[in-house]
């Protein structure tokens, strides 16, 4: 017979939480939303000695505070859905820290167990914790785990399962000094008036909570028969300082056990230290930046050829197979023109995506993107972005859906706003087909250094782009930068390689569905009315492209390019694809065919790759805008601005260039 | 303890100070509290760059550029640039 | 291993770099040069950046050191380990180009020689420097 189990996860950011999560529950996974914001809900099931466990993994919090969305989230799952047991991930190299949250957690009066994890780190460093003195000392069990190995995992559970099904549980607290305790106990006193808070929180708790001056639980009170008597304490006190005596207070506490159960060397300044003096030195830390990126890109275009090569490869010999084999040929048509090709145009790209997300999964492991963030807040600030903009943009150039969701980690909802805006302009990977043929096609040996061009073009507009919202639209200061900088380490390859999978794969999920749909629309549109030359003017697509085609004339583009750049809506690669069919050539000989074209120069070429560059987002980057904007307003400006910025520079660009092609 | 205070952006690498007192709004000070920015602590700075700043607080490491590194005070024994 | 012999490597691999770094720039901006043409340095302004900055780090330990500071010996190990680092990224760019041609079909035409850059045989004396003094250093790391 299976009993049911619901655990909670908690602990700091940086502790190892999710490789722990992951270690327990595999694949039995579920990532969703909590209601309301756009924090990601994972929870996880696992079967243990009979009972049905299910696993939530809160996000992790410094404290449980009101402060932001995170903890409020955390701290109400705590209190109000009432987890048989919560499990507290602590880093066993950080003990004194993490055991903030412990006291605090304590005060919830809900079964804890700490899980004191990255246990390998802190035994290589030499320290040696006493996991039964400290079990003693905060009634709490202690296992001892390790994440990445999969260590004592059976005895978390078996830990767990033990302190769920014991009862009554005894609640720790802190002691607050005289003073703060005497108004613990008029505030506690109080709050009795209220039987449904009673029932629902720990007095005491709240009382604490009230001291503090927790926004949330003042409006908690204020809607109670304790309101008046509350209001009337609270008015005669100063919450800040309190909040800073109790800190104070709980950290004292700490402090006292701390001594008696971990033996560690003083460490004064780390290897760990002198190495930052020198990544964050103040002349070097850019330029080695720099030289790192340049090996991240370096690296990925190179590595990725052959498998490009490859894909190339069998992607034709598919596509001519299917065209030759199926009957009846309309069908043979569309799997081998339509679909094949149309898909494996995308396909060719996934090898340089994939490895782009892991060098940066790599680095992100390793701790030096942080120590990179924390250099380029500086040139950051000065643009109007948050330090933590940082990430997210890098993830842009790989893809700007990804790199969207990686905006969360941005507390200030405005320079949130602020970056998703902006990270379409940082020319992700799916604009790269288009600039490979156009720029392979009409600057032959330059190619590569206008590909670059495109780049910091891209780049540069993202800046102005930022500079400008920030002094209108979104006008205010941009937040303080902290960050948490873990010590550096060597990651494992399965981590790295789980990091870049679960960024990668999201690119998969958008070609495998919004591609293949695309790649059938636009092998439709060009077929039909049925009898019509595939991709000829008669067809719906060239229709649609005469339609459009006087928006763009002043581009120097015709109706085949205007078609092509509708369809890069849904996917900026479809673009070479229907490019491919419109022209009524392959892939191979589509360059020729638009050299011959003589609506097409390098200079018009030129201002198309801008064009395509800086135009709106594609439909999956919408979506995942909307999803975390949560507003039709600000998709909808993305949109707008997107088009008017790609139509102003290409047309710019187009006239001006036949200057400075002319000698190249 | 001296009544000399100091904002924590002054000070420069290598140098130890405790915390006094944080001048922030009320969402950042508890944030602070809990990464251990607490009265009392001892915090020392590893790198420091114009304002901006790497310290150590107990065992954790923390980034703060120069418009939180300012808010937060610290007493000036000893060692300020 | 003494301090006189790591300030020494790192002075002579940071002129090292620096110098080929500069070549590049000017190689770029020049055109080729006859007499040049057996050191394999490709007029490549970004490759030749990344040099520079290698090259930087090295000559900034070396100097620290040599005054006494105590951060020197880390810059030295990071000039070290960004001059193994880049020696490999250009091992593997070098391979699979190889490996592209070798798919492609143009394998008779291509030539190892042509891939050999700066970044990738200076990195081979970054090499000698990790062996020596690498266990340090990644005790070091791992420590932290």
């Amino acid at each position: 017979m299976t009993r049911e189990i619901r655990i909670a996860l908690t602990g700091n950011p940086n502790v190892g939480k999710t490789t722990l999560f992951n270690a327990l529950t595999g694949s039995r996974q579920h990532v969703g939303n909590w209601p309301g914001v756009t924090v990601e809900k994972k929870t996880g099931r696992i079967n243990r000695n009979g009972y049905e466990i299910e696993v939530v993994d809160l996000p992790g919090t410094y404290s449980l505070t009101a402060y932001s969305a995170d903890e409020i989230i955390a701290r109400n799952f705590l209190l109000d859905e009432k987890p048989d047991v919560v499990v507290q991930v602590v880093d066993a190299t950080n003990l004194e820290r993490n055991l903030y949250l412990t006291t605090q957690l304590s005060e919830l009066r809900v079964p804890v167990v700490i899980a004191l994890n990255m246990a390998d780190m802190a035994e290589a460093q030499g320290d040696a914790i006493d996991r039964a003195r400290l079990s003693e000392f905060l009634e709490i069990p202690v296992v001892r785990t390790v994440g990445t190995r999969g260590e004592g995992l059976d005895t978390l559970l078996e830990a767990a399962i033990k302190e769920a099904k014991t009862s009554p549980h005894h609640e720790h607290t802190v002691g607050y000094g005289d003073d703060a305790e005497a108004k613990i106990v008029t505030l506690v006193d109080a709050l009795s008036a209220d039987r449904n808070l009673a029932k629902r929180y720990p007095l005491r708790w709240l009382a604490v909570k009230l001291l503090e001056g927790d926004e949330n639980v003042v409006s908690k009170v204020r809607e109670g028969p304790a309101s008046v008597r509350v209001q009337s304490i609270l008015s005669s006190i100063d919450a800040d300082e309190y909040e800073a005596v109790m800190a104070d207070k709980r950290y004292e506490a700490i402090a006292a056990i701390l001594p008696q159960v971990h033996r560690t060397d003083p460490k004064g300044t780390t290897f760990s230290d002198m190495v930052d003096r020198v990544v964050t030195n103040r002349y070097l830390g850019i330029p080695i930046f720099l030289a790192l990126m340049w090996g991240a890109f370096e690296l990925t275009f190179t590595v990725a050829t052959p498998f490009m090569t490859a894909i190339d490869t069998l992607v034709v010999w598919l596509a001519e197979l299917a065209v030759a084999s199926i009957e009846p040929a309309w069908l043979g048509s569309l799997i081998g023109d339509g679909i094949i090709s149309g898909v494996g145009a995308v396909l060719i790209f996934l090898p340089n995506i994939f490895i782009l997300f892991l060098i940066l999964a790599f680095l992100e492991d390793s701790g030096y993107l942080a120590r990179a963030a924390f250099i380029m807040d500086r040139p950051l600030y000065a643009i109007g972005l948050p330090g933590k903009a940082f990430i997210p943009m890098l993830i842009g150039f790989g893809c700007n859906v990804p790199a969207i969701m990686a905006t969360r980690s941005i507390e200030s909802e405005k320079d949130r706003l602020l970056t998703i805006l902006v990270n379409p302009f940082m020319s992700c990977s799916a604009r790269l087909p288009v600039y490979v043929l156009f720029a392979g096609a009409f600057f032959g040996a330059q190619a590569g250094g206008v590909m670059f061009f495109l780049y910091v073009l891209g780049i540069v507009v993202a800046i102005v782009s930022a500079k400008l919202f920030r002094s209108t639209v979104l006008p205010g200061d941009v937040s303080p930068f902290v960050m948490e900088m873990p010590p550096y380490r060597l990651p494992t390859a399965m981590t790295s390689l789980m990091h870049m999978w679960s960024r990668g794969s999201m690119y998969l999920r958008k070609a495998g569905t919004i591609i293949l749909l695309g790649a059938m629309v636009v092998w439709a549109l060009a077929s039909f009315p049925y009898g019509v030359e595939y991709g000829s003017a008669e067809s719906f697509a060239g229709m649609l492209g005469h339609l459009i085609e006087p928006l763009v004339a002043p581009l120097g583009f015709d109706w085949k390019v205007a078609v092509a750049l509708i369809f890069g809506f849904l996917a900026k690669e479809v673009v070479v694809g229907s490019l491919g069919v419109l022209y009524g050539t392959g892939e191979e000989t589509l360059s020729e065919a638009l050299l011959a074209d003589p609506g097409l120069s390098a200079a018009t070429a030129l201002a198309l790759m801008v064009f395509v560059l800086l135009y709106m987002p594609c439909v999956a980057a919408l979506g995942v805008i909307k999803k975390e904007t949560g507003s039709w307003k600000w998709t909808g400006f993305a949109v707008a601005y997107g088009i008017v910025v790609a139509w102003v520079l290409a047309f710019v660009v187009g006239h001006l260039a036949p200057f400075f092609i002319g000698g190249a | 303890m001296t009544g000399d205070l100091c904002p924590l952006a002054l000070l420069s690498a290598g140098t130890e100070a405790t915390v006094a007192d944080i001048r922030a709004g009320k969402g950042m000070q508890t944030r602070l509290f809990g990464m251990g920015f607490c009265p009392d602590a001892r915090v020392k700075v590893q790198c420091a760059n114009r304002g901006s700043l790497i310290v150590s607080v107990g065992d954790a490491r923390y980034a703060l550029s120069r418009g939180i590194a300012m808010k937060i005070l610290v007493g000036c024994a000893k060692g300020v640039a | 291993m003494s301090d006189g012999i790591k300030v020494l490597f790192g002075a002579v691999l940071g002129v090292l770099y620096v110098a080929f770094g500069l070549l590049q720039f000017i190689l770029a901006a020049f055109g080729p040069v006859e007499s040049l043409e057996a050191l394999l340095i490709p007029g490549d302004i970004f490759s030749g950046f990344v040099l520079l900055v290698i090259g930087t780090v090295l000559l900034t330990g070396a100097r620290k050191l040599s005054g006494g500071a105590a951060d020197g010996m880390p810059f030295i190990y990071v000039g070290i380990l960004l001059s193994v680092g880049f020696g490999l990224v250009e091992l593997l760019a070098l391979c699979a180009l190889g490996a592209d041609a070798y798919l492609v079909g143009e394998w008779a035409d291509w030539s190892v020689m042509d891939t050999i850059t700066p970044l990738l045989y200076l990195a081979v004396l970054g090499v000698l420097g990790f062996l020596a003094w690498g266990r340090e250093f990644l005790r070091g790391i791992r420590a932290a």
